[in-house]
C-alpha cells in the first residue's frame, strides 16, 4: 500500500513539473539503491545562514537548491533552479526565470518570493552570512528584485563576470521568515543539528532522513525534486545517500577497503598501493584513478614585503632574490617526498585542473642551484663567510626564517626540501614549524606602522574555479594581498608596477563579459605573476579518486577532474546491484 | 565527620573559580580565536569578519566575555556554541554518553581482569605465567593507544577477510541498517548454552551456600556472566522471529541496537582497556608482594590459616584500599572519553569532538567540558576521601 501511494506521488510530483532540469548523465540509469560516503567531521549546522565548513555546506548543497552552477562537462554557467537568464543593460542586469512547477518537499512551490527573501537574509550584514560577499560588488550592493511570481531581477552596480554563478541556497521562505522578523538569533538558531529531521524542508535532489551525531549523516531521495534524465524519468536515481563520520584518514581508507564506503580520494602513493592491492587480491571490486588530476589546493612561499628590517624589505622586494628562490626549488623531490610521487609542479596562480583559464606557458624558475647561485652574487652576495654563509660586501648574512603551520605534513616536508637546498648554497633558512591561527596572524595582522614581523611563510589557500573570487588576493587594497599588505583596507605604502598591473588585470578579469576576453586576461595575469613571483608556488597533490564498482552514472578515466570530481550529477549517479 | 563535609565543599567554590579562569585564560592565550582560520578564505572581506567577531563577541574585553559566561554557568547553562550555534550541552552531551559506554566497559574489564591476575603473579612470583604477565604488561604499556587501534582496524579487516563473515566491526559505534535475523538466529543457537552455563553455576553456587561456604570469586562471575546474558538473549527470542530480517538503526527494537553498539564497543574497549589493565596489573601485583610480607601475614600463616584464607582474607583486603581510595578518581575520567582510539576508530565519543573544538578555538565548548570534569574531579576527591576513611580505619576526619 505504502508503495502505491509513493508511485502516486511520483506521477503527481512528475505531472506537476512543468519545466524540470534535464540531468544529462552518462548513462541512464536505474532507480534505487544506496550510496555512502565518508566525512571527516559532523555538519555543524543545517542552516545555510550559519554554515560556514564544507562539512555542512557539503550536505546542505544536496537538499537546498540554487540558481545557477557549473557545467560539468564544459565548466560553463548552467542553470539549476533558474531554468533560463537574459542578460540586459550591457551585462548591468540579469533576469532568471525559474523552473515553474518546482516544489519543495512539503508540497509549497518554490517561487520568486523564496528567491528575494533568501537574498535578502544572505545580503543582511547582521545575519553575516557565509553567502554574503555574493551580494557586494567593491562595496556596493547587488540588487535582487522580484519580477513575477517566477521571474528574478539582479541588478550590478558594474558589470560583473561571475554573475552568472548564483550558488547560494535558497531556503523555502515560509519557514525562515517568521523568525528572520523575530530576529537575528532566531534566525541563526533555526535548522540546528537537534531540529527533527522531518521539519527540514528539502528542496533538492534529497532530504535528511536521519542524523546520529558522530556517525552518520542519512538522506533520502526527496520525490518532489525538479530534476529528469534524458529519458524524463524522475532524478534523483539513488534511493538513499549516507554520510559516514570517520575522523580519521586511515580509518576512512579501511571502511573504504572493507567495501563500507563507495568512494574515496587516497591521499599518499601508500593509500593507493593497499587500495591497489585489494583489487588485485579479489577482495574489493574497486577502481581507482591515482594521479588522474591535482586538487585545487595550492602550497606556496611568500616573502614579507613590510617587514620592519629595511634590509630585509629590500632583499624581498627584489624580483631577483625571488627568482633565485624558486630556482632552489627541488619540485621534483618536493613531489617524491612530501607527495609520495603523485602530484604536479605548480607555476602559476590558477590551479592546473581549472581548464578554462589555466596556462601553461608561463615562465618557469627551474630547480637551478648555480643560477640561484649567479642572481645572489648580482646581489651582492658573493663571498661566504667562516660558517660558510653568503654574506653581501657590508657583511650582512643572506638569513631568513621560514615558517608553516604545524602538523601539515606535506608542507613541512616542502619547507624541509626547500631548506636544506637553501643551505647548501649558503642561504641560512631557519625553518620552525607554527601553530596555524599564529601564522595567520602574523600574516594578516600588520602593526600600526605597517610592518609585519615574518620573514617568510609557507602556506597554501584552496582554489575555487572563478578566478574572480580570488580577488582579496590579488587587488592592492584586497585583504590576502599578504606579500605587500595595506593597512585598514587602504593599498601598501609602497608598490611595485607589477603588482599594479595584476591589480588591473583583475579587475578587468571581473567586469569582462566575453569569455574568450577573460581567458586572455587571466592568461597575462598568469605570466605576470610567475614572471614577477610574489608568491613562489611549489607543487600541487594528486588527486587519486576510487570507487566500488557497483557505481553507475560515474566519469569515465578521462573525464573525471578534482573540481568536479568522478561524476558529473549526484542526480545521476546509480547503484547497479 | 559532618564538618569536614561541609569544609570541604566550601573549599570547592574558591577551587571551581579558580580553575574555571585559568583554563579561559589558558585558551584565550593561545593565538588567534574562532574567526582567525577564515582569514585565509579570499572570498571573505574585512567587513564581514569584523562583524563576525563583534556578532559573537570575540571583540569584547577578556574579563567581560568571562563575567558572561560565569553568569551564564550559575543559571546552569553553559553557553552558546561558536561553530554550531546551539547550546553547548547539546553539543557535547550525547557524545559524553557514547565515551561513558567506552569507559565504563573498560574500566569493568580492567578491575574485573587486573586484580586476579595482580594477585595471581604476586603468589606465583618468578614463575613462567609471571613473567608472561610482566612481558604482556609492558608490551600493553608501551603501544600507545591510537596506534594499537588502528592496528585494531587492520586485523579486523583481515579477521573479516579471513572468514568471510563481518566478524568484528570496522570502526564507528552502529551499523546504519542492523541485521535483526542473524541477531536473532544467533541468540536461538547460543541461548542453551547460557542457560546450561547459569544453571551450573546456580547448582555450584547453592550447593557451596548449604555447605556453609562463600561462594568463591569464580561462582559469582560465572552466575552473573552466564545469567546476564541468557536474560540479554530473552528479548530476540521473543520478539525477533517476528521481526523482518533488516531494519535501520533507528527503527530497530532496543535490544538489537544495544547489542549493534556492545558488538561495535568490543574491540574499542580491548583497546582501551590494555593499557589501563596492563599498569593495573603491575600495581596490584606490587601492592599484593607488599602485604604479602607484613608480619601479620607470617602470624596468620604461623597460626595454620588456610593459605586460601590468607591469602584472600588478610592480605587482598588491605591490598586493594588503594583501589578503592582511587575509584573517586574514576568520576573525572568518565566523561573526559577513551582519547585517540575514539578518532582512530571512529567512536562517536567526546575526544573527536573536544579536538576539533580546540582547533576551531570554539571557546564555550571547550569551556563547557572543562568545566563539567572539573567539577566531577573535585566531587570525585572528596569521595575518595571519605571512601578511604571507611574502608581503612586508621585514618579519620574530625
Amino acid at each position: 500500500m505504502r508503495k502505491i501511494l509513493f508511485l502516486g506521488l511520483l506521477v503527481l510530483a512528475g505531472a506537476a513539473l512543468a519545466q524540470p532540469k534535464v540531468f544529462k548523465g552518462t548513462e541512464i540509469g536505474r532507480p534505487g539503491g544506496a550510496y555512502r560516503i565518508t566525512s571527516i567531521s559532523d555538519p555543524r549546522t543545517w542552516n545555510p545562514f550559519v554554515a560556514r565548513e564544507t562539512s555542512s555546506t557539503d550536505i546542505i548543497s544536496l537538499f537546498l537548491p540554487y540558481l545557477t552552477s557549473y557545467d560539468p562537462y564544459t565548466q560553463a554557467p548552467e542553470g539549476r533552479l533558474a531554468k533560463s537568464w537574459e542578460i540586459r543593460n550591457n551585462g548591468l542586469t540579469v533576469i532568471f526565470r525559474l523552473r515553474e512547477g518546482a516544489r519543495w518537499s512539503d508540497g509549497r512551490p518554490i517561487t520568486a518570493d523564496d528567491v528575494i527573501f533568501s537574498a535578502t537574509v544572505h545580503a543582511d550584514q547582521r545575519v553575516n552570512s557565509n553567502a554574503r560577499s555574493s551580494f557586494i560588488l567593491d562595496g556596493q550592493p547587488i540588487r535582487w528584485t522580484k519580477v513575477d511570481q517566477y521571474t528574478v531581477r539582479a541588478d550590478f552596480p558594474k558589470p560583473y563576470a561571475p554573475a552568472l554563478i548564483q550558488g547560494w541556497y535558497i531556503v523555502p521562505q515560509h519557514i525562515f521568515e517568521p523568525a528572520y522578523r523575530a530576529g537575528v538569533q532566531q534566525l541563526q538558531a533555526l535548522w540546528n543539528l537537534d531540529t527533527p529531521p522531518a521539519q527540514i524542508v528539502s528542496g533538492g535532489p534529497f532530504r535528511i532522513d536521519s542524523y546520529v551525531k558522530g556517525e552518520r549523516v542519512v538522506l533520502v531521495r526527496n520525490p518532489n525534486y525538479w530534476g529528469v534524465d534524458e529519458r524524463n524519468n524522475p532524478v534523483a536515481y539513488l534511493e538513499r545517500y549516507t554520510v559516514q563520520i570517520v575522523p580519521d584518514l586511515n580509518a576512512q581508507l579501511a571502511r573504504f577497503l572493507a567495501g563500507d564506503s563507495d568512494v574515496f580520494a587516497a591521499a599518499n602513493a601508500d593509500q593507493v598501493a593497499q587500495v591497489l592491492e585489494r583489487i588485485r587480491a579479489g577482495r574489493l571490486r574497486a577502481e581507482i584513478f591515482p594521479n588522474v588530476d591535482v586538487t585545487l589546493g595550492t602550497n606556496f612561499i611568500v616573502f614579507n614585503w613590510n617587514h620592519k628590517d629595511p634590509f630585509k624589505e629590500n632583499l624581498f622586494r627584489q624580483v631577483k632574490f625571488r627568482r633565485a628562490m624558486a630556482h632552489l626549488m627541488d619540485k621534483k623531490s618536493m613531489i617524491e617526498v612530501a607527495l609520495g610521487g603523485l602530484g604536479q609542479p605548480q607555476w602559476s596562480p590558477i590551479s592546473i585542473p581549472n581548464k578554462a583559464f589555466f596556462t601553461d606557458d608561463v615562465a618557469k624558475y627551474e630547480f637551478n642551484p648555480q643560477r640561484a647561485q649567479q642572481l645572489l652574487a648580482e646581489l651582492g652576495f658573493r663571498t661566504k663567510n667562516r660558517d660558510g654563509w653568503l654574506v653581501n660586501a657590508q657583511g650582512r648574512v643572506l638569513e631568513f626564517n621560514l615558517t608553516t603551520n604545524q602538523g601539515n605534513n606535506v608542507r613541512e616536508r616542502i619547507a624541509q626540501i626547500f631548506r636544506d637546498e637553501a643551505r647548501k648554497i649558503g642561504v641560512k633558512v631557519e625553518y620552525r614549524p607554527i601553530d596555524f591561527n599564529e601564522l595567520v596572524r602574523q600574516l594578516t595582522s600588520p602593526a600600526a606602522d605597517g610592518t609585519r614581523e615574518f620573514d617568510a611563510i609557507l602556506i597554501g589557500l584552496t582554489g575555487g574555479i572563478e578566478p574572480a573570487f580570488s580577488r582579496n588576493v590579488w587587488e592592492l587594497d584586497g585583504s590576502l594581498h599578504m606579500w605587500n599588505l595595506g593597512v585598514g583596507g587602504k593599498r601598501p605604502a609602497k608598490v611595485e608596477s607589477f603588482e599594479v598591473l595584476i591589480d588591473t588585470l583583475m579587475k578587468r578579469g571581473a567586469t569582462t563579459l566575453d569569455q574568450a576576453q577573460r581567458r586572455q586576461i587571466y592568461v597575462q595575469f598568469q605570466k605576470v605573476v610567475a614572471e614577477n613571483l610574489p608568491i613562489i608556488y611549489t607543487v600541487a597533490p594528486a588527486y587519486n579518486p576510487a570507487r566500488l564498482t557497483r557505481l553507475g552514472g560515474m566519469f569515465p578515466k578521462e573525464q573525471i577532474n578534482s573540481i568536479t570530481g568522478q561524476a558529473p550529477y549526484i542526480e545521476t549517479v546509480f547503484a547497479k546491484e | 565527620m559532618f564538618g569536614y563535609v561541609v569544609r570541604r565543599l566550601l573549599q570547592l567554590v574558591p577551587t571551581f573559580f579558580g580553575a574555571t579562569l585559568l583554563a579561559f585564560l589558558v585558551i584565550q592565550l593561545a593565538p588567534g580565536d574562532f574567526v582567525t582560520r577564515l582569514e585565509l578564505d579570499p572570498t571573505q572581506d574585512r567587513e564581514s569578519i569584523a562583524n563576525l567577531r563583534q556578532q559573537l563577541g570575540l571583540d569584547q574585553p577578556l574579563p567581560v566575555q568571562y563575567a558572561k559566561w560565569l553568569s551564564g554557568i550559575f543559571q546552569g547553562y553553559l553557553g552558546l556554541s561558536l561553530s554550531y550555534k546551539t547550546d553547548v550541552w547539546s553539543v557535547i552531551g550525547q557524545r559524553i554518553l557514547n565515551s561513558m559506554v567506552l569507559v565504563v566497559l573498560a574500566t569493568l574489564m580492567i578491575y574485573l581482569i587486573a586484580i586476579p591476575i595482580g594477585v595471581y603473579s604476586a603468589i606465583h612470583k618468578y614463575t613462567w605465567p609471571d613473567r608472561i604477565f610482566t612481558v604482556l604488561a609492558f608490551l600493553g604499556l608501551a603501544i600507545p593507544n591510537f596506534f594499537f587501534g588502528l592496528i585494531m582496524l587492520f586485523l579486523a579487516v583481515w579477521l573479516n577477510d579471513l572468514t568471510d563473515m563481518r566478524i568484528l566491526p570496522i570502526g564507528g559505534m552502529t551499523n546504519e541498517f542492523l541485521h535483526l535475523g542473524n541477531m536473532t538466529r544467533a541468540a536461538q543457537w547460543l541461548f542453551p548454552f547460557a542457560l546450561g552455563g547459569t544453571l551450573i553455576y546456580a547448582a555450584l553456587f547453592w550447593s557451596r551456600s548449604r555447605r556453609g561456604q562463600t561462594p568463591t570469586f569464580g561462582v559469582w562471575l560465572g552466575l552473573v556472566l552466564f545469567g546476564v546474558s541468557s536474560l540479554l538473549m530473552l528479548a530476540p527470542l521473543l520478539q525477533g522471529p517476528g521481526l523482518p530480517e533488516r531494519l535501520p538503526y533507528t527503527e530497530s527494537p532496543l535490544w538489537a541496537r544495544i547489542t549493534n553498539v556492545l558488538w561495535h564497543a568490543f574491540p574499542v574497549v580491548i583497546v582501551v582497556g590494555t593499557s589501563g589493565l596492563a599498569g593495573l596489573m603491575r600495581v596490584m601485583r606490587g601492592q599484593m608482594l607488599d602485604v604479602l610480607s607484613q608480619d601479620y601475614i607470617r602470624t596468620a600463616r604461623a597460626k595454620g590459616l588456610s593459605e586460601r584464607v590468607v591469602v584472600y582474607k588478610h592480605a587482598l583486603r588491605n591490598a586493594v584500599i588503594p583501589f578503592i581510595a582511587g575509584i573517586g578518581g574514576l568520576l573525572p575520567g568518565l566523561i573526559g572519553g577513551a582519547g585517540l582510539v575514539e578518532v582512530t576508530m571512529a567512536w562517536p565519543g567526546i575526544t573527536p569532538a573536544l579536538l576539533e573544538a580546540i582547533s576551531a578555538i570554539d571557546v564555550y565548548v571547550i569551556m563547557g567540558l572543562i568545566t563539567i570534569t572539573t567539577v566531577l574531579l573535585m566531587v570525585g576527591n572528596v569521595i575518595s576521601d571519605l571512601l578511604l576513611a571507611w574502608v581503612d580505619p586508621r585514618i579519620r576526619y574530625s
